[in-house]
């Protein structure tokens, strides 16, 4: 049960995020931590990136966080009433479609002993995505769901694609239903999310399994081929799970959309689960209780040979 | 090593030894089997020389101290009443021999504390080698992961370590605990020394004991070598969760040792990456600070974003290098029981040595074996969740039932990585003067470290607590343990220099030492309202007092002789006292006679804390603020606070006379105001203090007058209400001496004269204002208030006081009524111009996909 629609290849993508909060009343001093330049990855390549930032910031400074991700520090101390953020970078991404057939190889709970076993891999990268995390909590409803979504006697590449079709078939893409607090028990009582929920949920399953897995953050090229769906997610943000196999290596895999990722998927950062590397967040100082979001998403394909 | 018993026995002490026998096993601090503890000789003297009666009053001197210098644990229930600290009398003395071998195995621990601590944020060997299972850590919530690879300059990366010790039944010290979050007590521990100094002051003077004073001193040269290598002359705060913190008086009272300010979250802001202190004036670059909120709290923007206690870019201001936070952000990641058993392997990895202080034998429940040992041994030991969150505490596992075991069973099982256990320790008992003589209660030793050169200084002394009830094992300060003094006897050759040091810094605003650092000059705005409000409240206490001692005397003397020219005043000078303290609604129970009701009445005014408008009100409010601004103020100062409190809470029967109590507040009052004139530094933090006492003095004297003398009064009466006015402003001398000398014409022109321009009388309405000019120049500028001062100066110079006191009194009256309103709108100016309080913080709605 190999998807079909999955693209490979490589291609190369210019992703611009524009993210702009208008207050209601002036905001005097703002600090901010973005995770929104992309990292370089084993598949991923980002040739040139910029973070735009209006008003003026009296400071912006780059450093790399635990996981590795690129993060920013920004503040501002000019007085405002409209703040946005853009990011624009340019990726070469060449993404190998996973051969879920030679992962049959293993079982899931052979793969999970394995991976126990394996001096090679190392024990912070597996310890840190095999423990719970702040919204990916053991409970007892997500062990009912995990004895239901996955069998640690199947064959493991079978397993990971019925755990994403699983979450794909039996949770509504809903937006506005959950937010980015919305704990795994809501979403698993709702049976409605959205993408972060989707991969939180997966993210859980994977673990208690004993898996590693961890949470991604990046977007998805959602120019629909011709005569085919608009996959959801289009023109915002993504997120989706990745699961560490044997050896250590890691696959990405899209219960939103049912499918493992491929070459369409831009990678910014990833984390335990969202709290580690939400796009952006923020602390403003004003008398002001109401902000309006609005965020603006496009992930265009370049025309050019990589 | 053991001392034989005085032939004539001791009394007091062999009852305590019966007391002991029951408890096989456990060793006590003061006795051995078949005499006395070495060290502890001289003491025992003392207990014997002292006997029951004497103990006790030395428990009871010990608890006055407590309360005269003000020392608090716990929050601020209800008005200002905190938990006080509660003093044993006898020490916990540990002989030269003892120490010399605690006292490098506890600097030992620090330094492998640091060295662990290092490695975490670092390259995590550690956990990489399999020295110390990676979960242990990464499961820890005190790992903070925002703060990886943040590094503080010089040597070390532990600031400070408090260690909690129990003795075990072989004589050895076990670590039960380390505390690295940002451990608390070194100033509680000297406090403890300077109230049994006073307590037991023959024995602490006749015994050689090691100094607490040196530790102070390495701890602001440690502060100094952590800086940021860019800041010459490192400026230090201390960052508290507040004046209701638990530990608030150990944070004053640490800062007042070392001279640094004591601050909270929206005294500091983050500009350009660094740190700096809002002042009234400007903002101050900060190096240090000492972090006493918990990690998690001190940067809403990396880590918790409803956090109103830290400092959004705090973490990146030390990411960068710009501050130096200490103990660092994520060192509670040690204060992690779990971590015990591995430490021994750690000490060999990272030190290269054996480590020499023992742990309490502990089980990870991570690990198989040790959770099936744990499980099966459950009911005997104590269980422990390795971080200690909301609702999960330490569990004795002997004192649980069947089902209280299972359950805990299946939470270990569920999550074993978040669990270990511990082995009974027969801790060591120690004797507690109690009514019924000496009690036997365990005791828990913290010690502190903090970072020296290459190593560490550990503290020649510490904190002993000991439990509240005699069968506890429960030693903690949140289930009211007592506090012991812990004396630290010089070996032989040392004692002739130990025994001369100084061992109680003086109580005052002196920094320990010879400050090489910049003081910090200016004063957040957050500090000079409470400076501010302090006096204003001092000063709305003394007014209403006098008030209600100028009508209480009518009452006495008119409430019985209804229809007199007195009554007639009497009911004036109580409208007055409603207009004045704004308290009007003091149900009268119908059926009273009118002089019980007003006297139930007048007694409500005195002593009602939580009547806005009286003097328990404004009295308590003075108590208050100075506990919130504790670090500006001199340590007498908790003396006559808490005489002045105790006379608040302690009730009076009804019939009780209101005089005396008044007399009593007053005095309290004007020894507060005598401190505050003769015993503080002319420097911001009192010209703040002296301004809310005109503004708040002026009103008084303006609403006085207006309620009074400025209303229409019967032929014979007026005299009486003048004179009234003039008793509670405190004139009516120099009134009475000028009327003698023939110089009142009307009496009520010359009061006006006397309290409204007299310059030269320092409760007169000009003698405020000309104070408040002085007072402003000696503070940051701000034209608008100097403008309205200035106003009203010129109105007072433009007063005829003739064409006031012409015809009625209408006339004075709305004169009088516009000034009040005046100094009103002046106050609240000042009060805008002055305490500029940052704009609300929000977290801003997180953005998602």
């Amino acid at each position: 049960m190999i998807a079909a629609r999955v693209e490979a290849g490589a291609r190369r993508y210019e992703v611009t995020h524009r993210t702009e909060y208008r207050y209601e009343e002036e905001v005097t001093g703002s600090y901010g931590r973005a995770f929104l330049l992309p990292r370089d990855t084993d598949e991923q390549w980002c040739r040139s990136s910029r973070l735009a930032v209006s008003p003026e910031p009296s400071l912006i400074e780059e450093s790399t966080d635990h996981f590795g991700n690129r993060s920013h520090y920004i503040e501002i101390q000019n007085r405002h009433q409209v703040l946005t953020v853009t990011s624009t970078s340019v990726l070469d991404i060449d993404r190998p479609v996973p051969d879920f057939a030679a992962l049959n190889a293993w079982t899931v709970a052979g793969a999970a002993a394995a991976l126990r076993a394996d001096s090679d891999i190392d024990p912070v990268e597996r310890a840190s995505f095999l423990l719970p995390s702040p919204q990916v909590e053991e409970q007892t409803v997500l062990r009912h769901f995990a004895a239901r979504a996955i069998d640690v006697d199947a064959h493991l590449g079978d397993a990971l694609l019925g755990l994403v079709q699983t979450i794909y078939s039996e949770f509504a893409y809903a937006s506005g239903v959950t937010t980015v607090t919305t704990t795994l028990g809501e979403v698993l009582r709702k049976r409605q999310g959205v993408c972060q929920d989707f991969a939180h949920l997966a993210v859980g399953v994977l673990r208690l399994v004993g898996l590693p897995a961890r949470y991604v953050s990046g977007y998805l090229e959602t120019q629909p081929p011709l005569g085919q769906p608009k996959l959801q997610g289009a023109d915002a943000s993504h997120a989706w799970a990745s699961v560490m196999l044997p050896s250590g290596r890691w696959i990405d895999l899209d219960p939103t959309n049912n499918q493992p990722a491929d070459s369409r998927y831009v990678v910014t950062a990833w984390g335990r689960d969202y709290t580690d590397v939400p796009p952006l967040k923020g602390v403003i100082f004003t008398e002001g209780r109401k902000s309006v979001l609005h965020v603006a998403v496009d992930v265009i394909r370049l025309d050019t040979d990589v | 090593m053991t001392a034989a018993i005085p032939e004539d026995g001791n009394p007091v002490l062999d009852r305590y030894r019966t007391r002991l026998r029951p408890r096989q096993g456990a060793l006590d601090e003061i006795l051995t089997s078949d005499g006395v503890r070495a060290g502890s000789q001289d003491l025992a003297s003392s207990i014997d020389l002292l006997g029951v009666t004497g103990l006790l009053t030395r428990r009871e001197q010990a608890r006055r101290f407590v309360e005269d210098d003000g020392v608090t644990y716990g929050g601020s229930p209800v008005v200002t009443r905190n938990r006080r600290w509660t003093v044993d009398p006898l020490p916990l003395v540990l002989d030269a021999e003892e120490w010399a071998r605690l006292e490098p195995a506890l600097a030992q621990r620090a330094r492998l504390l640091d060295a662990v601590l290092t490695d975490l944020y670092g390259s995590r060997r550690l956990l990489r080698e399999g020295v110390i299972p990676a979960e242990v850590v990464l499961g820890h919530p005190g790992f903070v992961r925002q703060a990886d690879h943040i590094r503080v300059p010089g040597a070390h990366q532990l600031f400070m370590a408090a260690t909690d010790l129990a003795r075990h039944e072989d004589g050895t010290w076990h670590v039960i605990g380390d505390r690295t979050q940002a451990p608390s007590g070194a100033g509680y521990a000297m406090e403890t020394r300077r109230i049994i100094a006073r307590v037991l002051p023959g024995l602490h003077r006749d015994t050689p004991l090691a100094r607490l004073r040196a530790f102070f001193h390495t701890m602001r040269q440690a502060l100094q070598e952590m800086a940021p290598e860019t800041a010459e002359a490192p400026r230090v705060v201390l960052l508290t969760p507040g004046a209701g913190s638990e530990t608030a008086f150990d944070q004053s009272f640490l800062a007042t040792l070392l001279g640094f300010p004591v601050v909270e979250a929206e005294d500091l802001t983050v500009r350009d990456g660094r740190v700096w202190l809002r002042t009234t004036g400007r903002l101050e670059p900060v190096d240090v600070v000492v972090r006493r909120v918990d990690a998690w709290f001190s940067d809403p923007l990396e880590l918790r974003p409803d956090s109103q206690l830290g400092v959004p870019g705090l973490l990146e201001a030390s990411r960068n290098g710009a501050v130096t936070v200490v103990n660092t952000i994520g060192a509670g990641v040690l204060e992690n029981p779990a971590l015990l058993p591995f430490l021994p392997a750690a000490a060999r990895v990272l030190l290269d040595e054996e480590l020499t202080l023992p742990s309490v034998p502990t089980w990870w429940c991570g690990d198989a074996a040790s959770r099936a040992y744990s499980l099966e041994h459950l009911d005997q030991l104590v269980i422990k969740p390795i971080a200690r969150d909301v609702g999960l505490t330490s569990r004795f596992g002997w004192e649980l039932t069947r089902d209280q075991l299972d359950e805990l069973r299946r939470r270990i099982e569920a999550a074993p990585w978040s669990w270990c256990t511990q082995e009974r320790l027969e801790m060591s008992t120690a004797p507690v003067v109690t009514s019924l003589g000496l009690e036997p209660r365990r005791l828990v030793l913290r010690t502190f470290a903090v970072a020296q050169g290459a190593g560490y200084h550990v503290m020649a002394g510490g904190l002993a607590r000991v439990g509240s009830k005699s069968d506890t094992y429960l030693v903690s300060n949140l289930s009211g343990a007592l506090t012991k003094d812990v004396w630290v006897l010089s070996a032989a050759d040392a004692a002739g220099t130990a025994a001369s040091g100084d061992d109680v810094p003086a109580p005052s605003r002196q920094p320990v030492g010879h400050s090489r650092g910049t003081p910090m000059t200016g004063l957040s705005p957050r500090v000079a309202e409470d400076l501010f409000w302090l006096g204003r409240y001092a000063e709305r206490a003394e007014g209403t007092a006098r008030l209600l001692r100028v009508a209480d005397d009518l009452t006495q003397d008119y409430a019985n002789r209804p229809g007199s020219r007195g009554a007639v005043a009497m009911y004036a000078v109580l409208d007055a006292v409603n207009a004045v303290t704004t308290v009007r609604h003091l149900g009268d129970r119908p059926g009273d006679p009118p002089s019980t009701a007003l006297r139930r009445r007048l007694r409500s005014l005195v002593t009602d804390a939580m009547l806005p408008g009286t003097v328990a009100f404004a009295g308590y409010r003075t108590v208050r603020a100075a506990q919130a601004v504790r670090d500006q103020l001199s340590l007498d100062t908790w003396v006559v606070l808490s005489r002045l409190e105790r006379r608040l809470t302690e009730i009076p029967a009804d019939d009780a006379p209101l005089q005396p109590i008044l007399a009593q507040v007053l005095e309290s009052l004007l020894a507060l105001a005598g401190l505050s004139a003769e015993s503080l530094v002319r420097d911001p933090a009192w010209y703040f203090l002296d301004a809310g006492r005109r503004v708040e003095r002026a009103q008084q004297v303006v609403s006085v007058l207006l309620h009074t003398v400025a209303t229409d009064q019967p032929e014979g009466v007026d005299g009486m209400i003048v004179e009234s006015a003039l008793l509670a402003c405190e004139s009516v001398i120099t009134f009475r001496r000028r009327d003698a000398a023939g110089l009142v014409t009307s009496p009520v022109r010359t009061a006006l004269e006397l309290l409204l321009l007299d310059r030269a009388n320092p409760r007169a309405l000009a003698f405020q204002l000309e104070r408040l000019a002085d007072d402003l120049r000696h503070l940051p500028e701000r034209a608008s208030v100097d403008a309205a001062l200035g106003s009203l100066s010129a109105l007072m110079r433009e007063t005829d006081l003739d064409l006031l006191c012409r015809g009625d009194r209408a006339r004075l009256a709305t004169f009088l009524a516009e000034l009040h309103a005046s100094l009103l709108s002046f106050a609240r100016l000042l009060e805008r111009e002055s305490f500029v309080h940052p704009a609300p913080q929000r977290a801003l709605g997180v953005v998602g996909w």
